[in-house]
């Protein structure tokens, strides 16, 4: 017998797609998000309300992942924007490979976000790189604010954490301030925003940290966002493109 | 569950660590799974067993060695050499 040393990544196939997706967003400046959380906490209600209020001129592309059924696509399609379903037939996660197949035909060079809703589970699809910019994570107040201590990984991959349907806090008993600790115990660096995507609360510091994120990528394609900071000396201007 | 997924990766990248030598067989094989990985040590191996019995890369056997961070490695292949130049 003899042992050959590997020292390979187990996903490096899906790692060398997402290389090629990256480096293609990164060349047509496009904002790649995967958005990732539990079935029901409102991923598609939230970009709907996101489409529905993005910027005049502003162009983005949604690529949705379900186990079964286009419901979500048919509910995203409404907004003008370009849409697909990706039906995983079984999976419990999208990866790499979905993600290029379905953007076929889209030229990415005209996107300035590709918006990634992923299929909602909180532990599968931290393992797969789309190709994306940055992961962000949807928690809503009807589920524990322990969530980031029982999913660790998702949180400490996500740079955003999302607290959604802020609007039911009277209703539910549901404490904010525990689970941004539990969340920064995990990643001291994650960003937080409240919201609800049903009253719009929050979507002023959403579109804010989106904005900053699309223009710190047009202008550093290449580089990642703390290099880019320190680059430009400063934070990034907010709000360069009006709000509509 | 996508443990089953992760079980074909590692034996797909197996074969071809197999195919570099040719005439050898994969016996064992070492992976590295970090705490934050996502992945389930036990449903890993039950789906990987499930993959081999009955095939023809039986006998394949799967060591884990867990680890602290969030990596999902293939760390070595251990092949059975007789045939091998």
């Amino acid at each position: 017998m003899m042992q050959v040393p590997v020292e390979q990544k187990v996903l490096s196939e899906n790692d060398k797609i997402a290389a090629r997706l990256r480096s293609q967003l990164a060349n047509s400046g496009t904002l790649s998000l995967n958005f990732i959380s539990s079935p029901g906490s409102g991923k598609t209600q939230f970009l709907e309300r996101t489409l529905e209020m993005l910027p005049r001129g502003i162009r983005a592309a949604v690529l949705t992942g379900d186990i079964q059924t286009d419901n979500d696509a048919q509910r995203l399609s409404r907004y003008g924007f370009p849409v697909r379903q990706i039906s995983t037939g079984g999976a419990c996660h999208l990866d790499a490979r979905m993600v290029e197949k379905h953007l076929t035909g889209w030229q990415t060079a005209d996107l300035d976000y590709l918006f990634i809703e992923n299929v909602g589970n909180l532990v599968c699809p931290t393992s797969y790189d789309l190709g994306e910019d940055a992961k962000v994570v949807i928690l809503s107040v009807t589920e524990g604010e322990d969530k980031p201590l029982k999913y660790p990984g998702i949180f400490r991959k996500s740079e955003l954490m999302i607290v959604n349907k802020i609007d039911l806090l009277p209703y539910v008993p549901f404490w904010v301030k525990l689970a941004r600790e539990h969340a920064r115990k995990i990643n001291p660096k994650i960003e937080i925003i409240e919201m609800s995507a049903l009253t719009g609360d929050g979507f002023d510091q959403w579109f804010s940290w989106l904005n900053e994120r699309a223009q710190t990528k047009k202008q550093f394609p290449g580089r990642d966002r703390e290099r880019a900071v320190v680059l430009t000396g400063s934070r990034l201007p907010e709000n360069t493109l009006s709000m509509s | 569950m996508h443990e089953m997924g992760i079980a074909s990766s590692i034996i797909e990248a197996i074969q071809k660590e197999q195919a570099r030598y040719p005439g050898s067989r994969a016996r064992k094989a070492g992976v590295r799974i970090g705490e934050f990985a996502g992945v389930d040590s036990e449903s890993l191996l039950f789906c990987f067993e499930a993959i081999v019995k009955d095939s023809r890369l039986e006998p394949l056997d799967l060591g884990i060695e867990r680890s602290g961070g969030d990596e999902l490695d293939l760390q070595w292949v251990e092949l059975d050499d007789e045939v091998c130049v």
